[in-house]
């Protein structure tokens, strides 16, 4: 009989308001602590210590507005934020400071997250839904130059973009970009043709959350249904369905792939974390701590496997972090 | 002047009438020696010749007759006269001219003088001559006391050296003779020959002066022959064969001369330690093994200054690094001290309590003194192994007292009121009194403590760890043992608190002694070693269990579970249980001990351990409770907290992270309610938005096993309430007494009563609001707590407050939720169970009493239920039924009125009316009866209630009735005070 799913091995109290969102810098050097960003309803990002589980810094640059994205560039110095202030702002956490140098004023209002994908050293692509309802855009960060605007074809209805996930085969090839759309599909974007390569119907619903592996060159996303579906991608740069898989309670409102596309883990309405095995879907945990919707997943960058966490994030408050790497 | 120039025609007429042949009166030899004294006193001996030749001449005075061993029959007048002119002539002679005495030549002169005087020393009665003639030897050897003599140098030293060798046996061999002779010659006779003793030897054997030695013996001039003859060679074999003779002697004196009564004696020997050790410790080595246990042993002595003087020679040789150096007295040493942890169990068993405490300090002072070479010593197995051993064997527990596991926690019932005296009483901190089986005396503890703190100090701490640890896990029989042990080596290692004679070479790693607090942390807390039975309840046994044998699921590799699990059909004797509350107090005591060590890096531990810490802080044998108050004080004083509360509160993240997850569990469920317990007795309303959230946990737990583990929930929810009651009990009193006079005002004042009571509410909130600000003054996060509270507050001024919906402040809300299962557990089938529910359900009502609103719609939905108890149930729940009631109707007032009349108060008069007769037959033992207490307490009550109700006249009238029968002379005094 399988082994009881496990307890979390901590967790993190103090936010007083609902998670959002969960980012870990954990790679860095000894003396340095491993830090977790969370980005919360209430407008703060929390920078927690995970050695002491408190939190070292909050940050407060979106006027009190929810904060739904939070990466590093980089280091764990310099970080980005997005928030329902409608603003993305670059902060910069180096020696203990805590201003934001730079910030981008979005015209959307949606819930859509950026994509961070970094192209060269000190050099990034951020896409984030644009102005007009359909279209995402894409930024090169630090300079803020517009790079593309995608726009999908007229009458092609897709609603706002939901989720977005920007990547690249290899260093230095062709960026591309997956974006989740109301509708339901998942649309494959060239960047430098501003041309959308293939369209994938994979839910009935809006497509909530989503996740690539450039590698197996497949991806899998999410929706407010009980239903996961897999795609992948073919040498024709074209999406194809790859397999569905059902859910009991429905509902995703994240899926993240572990770095080394063993597992991945959504995040459920149904207050519940749930663990795949990535090459077959094979449930193998079920997670089940949260008292509301969980809001958020996140895999940490420790160097040492042993050592890497999950952290999820939920309405209530609270962010649950889990060891389950030596156990799969 | 004058008379030095005049000094040979002064001596001739002297010398001339000793020398003339044939007998001669005593005393004018007497006379005339005297007199060569003060002449040789008053001038200088300048001439070889003239030294030599007085010399002889004062020594034949004393010779024996030709023929006869016997020495000669003079008087000691006389005796001691010879001695004196020797002992001037000595200091007389120039310091040139004196060498001239110790040529090879004049050997035999001086092999006479030597024997002359030793054998005055050894045989003559009198005190006097005794110690001139060792005095007189004494300038002889050339190391006399005064300052006068000019200080040899090497060669010098060296050649005199050679030449006392040949003495060396005689002269050792006589004075240990006399050293350990009759205690009746004074102590002043046995110190010179001790000194004496030291001195020749330390000259002879001069770790220096042997090294000079040539190898082979020098090839002298033949017609000298016969005097080479007497030469001794110091070669090797020669300084070895002697140095086995010697340390013969040394033993004995050694062993004679440490139980000395004169402390004077004593320090002189320490002074012989010192000295051959300064000088010997290379060719004497054989010997060390007795002088350092001299040594050793007189640390303790009772003489203050043989102490100090000791103990400064301790410190100098530790100094010096001699045995850091010398590798040989490192494993003499080492021998030593495995002979001694060898011997110690059994001396521990038949010494008595001042045996075992010298011993032991012999023990600390060998470890001591091996300083940093400890290590050469712990890398022996088999010396790790003894030490080990012994150190367990002694350190065994006397588990046998009883009390222990009788002394219980008082129950929740007085929870809150003794918290402030407990803490009190734990300020003081320190250990538990622990009761040995080998000792009682706490210095031999002390001792102990400082044996195991030194090594700690100077061993390998990876190593020493290691190897306790094996044996703590290695059998149940070491587990106490080891852990104090362990204890001791972490703080010991840290440098808490140790006495040592030198510093370890290299300071101490923070990280290490981190890296090993951790793991010993781990093994401590690990459940097998954490939950043990310390009860025979049968309750808290079964869940005891069920956490040992989770454990055991949870880690079926752990290597030590299988020897600790009771065996299925577990015979838990006191014994085991005694042992096992001791285990966990030496536990809890080591984690205070690393909190000392570590210092303030023991924060980031506080992650780990304090929850376990407060755990069985909430236990209920008194004895651990109190060990681990002690220890959450020693934590507070090592991490720099001001107290056990600030403590608490500023972790109590760590704690409610830990108790949310452990509620999770079913077996883990007691153990975190402990905890909750234990961490709102000792904190304050600070905490409240933390715990507001874990006991969402709770509940949730307590829904979902209402059956089984409902009296754990209901003492933690009893805890809670009682917490907010007392926290925002201020508030609530004040409302309490505002509300009867607000209310009689009404009476007359319709008009006033409105007005009142806004003022009054807004009054509250604001004293409210900022309680809340001066106790979230400190929280990480105050920013949601008050968002939640302002902007109530903010609408309540200009409404009316009996209307508005306010939302209710977390306390109360957590009340609510609190009272809402209560309503349910009210009818639970088990009588403890129900009157606990009523104990918080009266809590609860305190607590709501504020929010009228909030509370009405409780009471009546828990009405019902209420109602039942009063009427149909234990007399016991009758009782505490009948206190809630009375609490409802202060806070509730005429909402009950018409209920109480219809439901309750038809039964409680029947009840009075049929229980007066029987009262009134009962005898005084009645006043013990629950059916007396009964009736007190519904006299008493009835009274104020029907007030509060404003009950109508018929109800008042069958009150009345009822208390009426109770004035009769007959009932009981307390009955007819009541009734009135």
């Amino acid at each position: 009989m399988a082994l009881p799913p496990p307890d979390p091995e901590f967790v993190l109290r103090g936010t007083s308001a609902a998670v959002h969102t969960l980012h870990f810098s954990c790679g860095s050097q000894e003396p340095d602590a491993p830090l977790l960003f969370s980005g919360s309803e209430n407008g703060l990002i929390h920078v927690w210590n995970l050695k002491t589980h408190r939190v070292d810094t909050a940050l407060d640059g979106h006027g009190r507005k929810s904060v739904y994205c939070v990466e590093t560039m980089g280091g764990k110095d310099r970080l980005l934020s997005q928030g329902r202030d409608q603003r993305i702002c670059l902060w910069d956490l180096a020696e203990g400071r805590t201003s934001v140098t730079d910030s981008v004023f979005m015209e959307n209002v949606g819930f859509c997250r950026c994509s961070l994908l970094r192209v060269a050293p000190g050099r990034w692509l951020m896409a984030m839904a644009a102005k007009a309802l359909e279209e995402v855009q894409v930024l090169e960060l630090p300079s803020k130059t517009s790079v593309c605007t995608l726009k999908p074809e007229v009458g092609a209805k897709l609603g706002m973009p939901m989720c977005l996930k920007l990547w690249q085969l290899s260093c230095g090839a062709q960026p591309l970009l997956l974006a989740g759309y109301e509708d339901g599909s998942v649309v494959l974007w060239n960047l430098s043709m501003g041309k959308a390569l293939s369209q994938l119907d994979c839910h009935q619903e809006p497509v909530m959350s989503l996740d690539f592996d450039s590698e197996k060159a497949k991806g899998i996303s999410g929706s407010s249904e009980k239903v996961l579906s897999i795609w992948s991608l073919h040498e024709q740069q074209n999406l194809q369905v790859y397999k569905t898989h059902k859910l009991v309670n429905a509902g995703i409102s994240d899926i993240t792939i572990r770095p080394d596309k063993k597992i991945l883990a959504t995040a459920g309405w149904d207050h519940r974390i749930r663990i795949f095995g990535w090459k077959n879907l094979k449930p193998l945990a079920v997670l089940d701590y949260h008292t509301a919707t969980v809001h958020c997943v996140s895999f940490s960058d420790h160097k040492n496997p042993s050592e890497r966490l999950l952290a999820a994030g939920s309405k209530d408050h609270r962010i649950s972090v889990w060891s389950i790497y030596t156990q799969t | 002047a004058a008379l030095q120039e005049l000094q040979e025609y002064v001596l001739f007429p002297l010398r001339f009438a000793l020398k003339v042949p044939g007998p001669k009166q005593e005393r004018l030899v007497q006379s005339v020696l005297q007199c060569i004294s003060s002449v040789l006193a008053a001038t200088c001996v300048k001439k070889q010749e003239l030294l030599q030749e007085l010399f002889s001449e004062l020594c034949t005075c004393l010779a024996p007759l030709s023929g006869s061993s016997k020495p000669a029959p003079l008087s000691e007048e006389l005796k001691l006269a010879v001695i004196q002119a020797l002992h001037t002539l000595m200091h007389s002679a120039y310091g040139d001219v004196i060498l001239s005495l110790y040529q090879p030549s004049t050997l035999p002169l001086l092999g006479f003088a030597v024997s002359l005087l030793l054998g005055l020393a050894e045989q003559e009665k009198a005190k006097q001559i005794k110690i001139s003639a060792l005095k007189c030897l004494q300038v002889l050897v050339l190391q006399c006391d005064c300052q006068e003599h000019r200080h040899l140098d090497e060669d010098e030293a060296q050649q005199c050296g050679d030449l006392f060798a040949s003495f060396l046996p005689g002269i050792s061999i006589t004075l240990s003779r006399v050293v350990t002779g009759d205690i009746k010659q004074g102590h002043k006779t046995t110190v010179s020959a001790i000194r004496l003793f030291y001195l020749i030897v330390g000259l002879v054997m001069a770790d220096g002066q042997l090294a000079r030695v040539p190898k082979n013996k020098e090839k002298l001039p033949a017609e000298r022959s016969r005097i080479t003859e007497l030469m001794v060679h110091r070669g090797p074999d020669w300084s070895k064969s002697t140095a086995e003779k010697l340390s013969l002697l040394l033993h004995k004196m050694v062993e004679f001369s440490s139980v000395h009564p004169h402390w004077k004696v004593r320090l002189e020997l320490v002074e012989l330690v010192h000295h051959l050790l300064r000088n010997c410790s290379r060719s004497l080595v054989g010997s060390f093994s007795h002088l350092l246990k001299a040594l050793v042993g007189l640390v303790t002595d009772e003489n203050s200054e043989v102490q100090s003087r000791c103990n400064e020679v301790l410190q100098g040789i530790a100094e010096q690094r001699i045995v850091a150096q010398n590798r040989a007295l490192a494993d003499v040493l080492s021998e030593n001290l495995h002979s001694l942890a060898t011997a110690l169990p059994r001396l521990m068993n038949s010494e008595d309590d001042m045996g075992k405490f010298s011993t032991l300090s012999l023990l600390l002072g060998y470890l001591k003194l091996l300083g940093p070479k400890i290590n050469i010593v712990l890398n022996s197995v088999s010396h790790l192994h003894r030490l080990s051993k012994a150190l367990m064997q002694v350190l065994e527990l006397d588990v046998t007292d009883v009390k222990i596991v009788e002394d219980r926690r008082w129950g929740c019932e007085s929870a809150c009121g003794p918290s402030g005296s407990l803490q009190h009483g734990v300020l003081k901190g320190g250990c538990q009194k622990k009761y040995f089986r080998f000792f009682t005396e706490e210095k031999v503890f002390r001792l102990l403590q400082q044996v195991c703190r030194v090594l700690g100090y100077y061993g390998n701490l990876y190593l020493l760890v290691d190897h306790f640890m094996g044996l703590y896990g290695e059998s149940a029989l070491y587990r106490k043992q080891a852990a104090m042990v362990l204890n001791e080596l972490i703080a010991g290692a840290a440098g808490v608190g140790v006495d040592v004679l030198q510093e370890r070479e290299d300071s101490l790693n923070m990280d290490d002694l981190k890296a090993s607090v951790t793991s010993i942390l781990d093994e401590y807390t690990d459940q097998a070693n954490w939950y043990l039975i310390t009860s025979i309840d049968t309750e808290e046994i079964s869940q005891e269990q069920s956490v040992q044998r989770s454990g055991l699921t949870a880690r079926p590799g752990g290597a030590c579970n299988g020897l600790l699990l009771p065996s299925p059909e577990p015979q838990v004797t006191t014994r085991t249980m005694n042992s096992n509350i001791w285990q966990i107090c030496i536990q809890l005591e080591g984690v205070g001990c690393f909190a000392a060590a570590l210092g303030k890096e023991f924060r980031l531990l506080l992650l780990s351990a304090l929850y376990p810490v407060l755990e069985k802080a909430g236990d209920k044998t008194l004895l651990i409770s109190e060990t681990a108050l002690g220890t959450l004080v020693d934590i507070c004083e090592a991490c720099g907290y001001d107290s056990v509360r600030s403590l608490i509160n500023e972790n109590s993240d760590y704690l409610v992270n830990g108790i949310s997850l452990n509620l999770r569990q079913l077996a883990h469920q007691p153990h975190a309610s402990q905890v909750l317990d234990t961490m709102l007795r000792h904190s304050d309303a600070s905490l409240l938005p933390l715990v507001e959230d874990v006991i969402q946990d709770v509940l949730s737990a307590l829904d979902q096993s209402y059956s089984s583990q409902a009296s754990t929930f209901l003492r933690v929810l009893h805890s809670v309430m009682a917490a907010l009651v007392q926290w925002f009990g201020p508030s609530c009193g004040e409302e309490h007494q505002q509300r009867p006079t607000a209310e009689q005002r009404s009476r007359t004042l319709s008009q006033g009563q409105q007005v009142v009571t806004k003022q009054e509410v807004e009054q509250f909130f604001l004293d409210y609001v900022r309680q809340k600000q001066i106790a979230e003054g400190n929280l990480p996060d105050p920013g949601d707590e008050e968002a939640d509270e302002v902007p109530p507050l903010a609408k309540m001024e200009p409404n009316n407050p009996d209307t508005g919906e306010a939302p209710l402040p977390a306390h109360a809300q957590l009340a609510k939720d609190v009272m809402e299962r209560c309503i349910h557990l009210l009818s639970d089938g088990n009588l403890r169970v129900r009157l606990k529910v009523l104990d918080v359900l009266e809590l609860c009502v305190t607590v709501l009493h504020p929010h009228g609103n909030h509370l009405l719609p409780m009471a009546h939905r828990v009405w019902p239920a209420l109602v039942t108890r009063l009427i149909s149930d234990d007399p016991l729940a009758v009782l505490r039924a009948f206190k809630v009631l009375c609490t409802l109707a202060e806070r509730c007032g005429d909402f009950l009125r018409q209920r109480f009349s219809k439901d309750v108060l038809p039964k409680l008069t029947s009840s009075l009316l049929s229980q007066a007769p029987a009262s009134a037959r009962a005898g005084p033992v009645y006043n013990h009866t629950l059916a007396f207490k009964l009736q007190l307490a519904v006299l008493q009550g009835l009274g104020s209630l029907c007030e509060k109700l404003d009950m109508g006249e018929s109800d008042l009238n069958k009150v009345a009735d009822a208390c009426l029968i109770y004035l009769s002379a007959k009932q009981p005094m307390k009955l007819q005070e009541a009734a009135q």
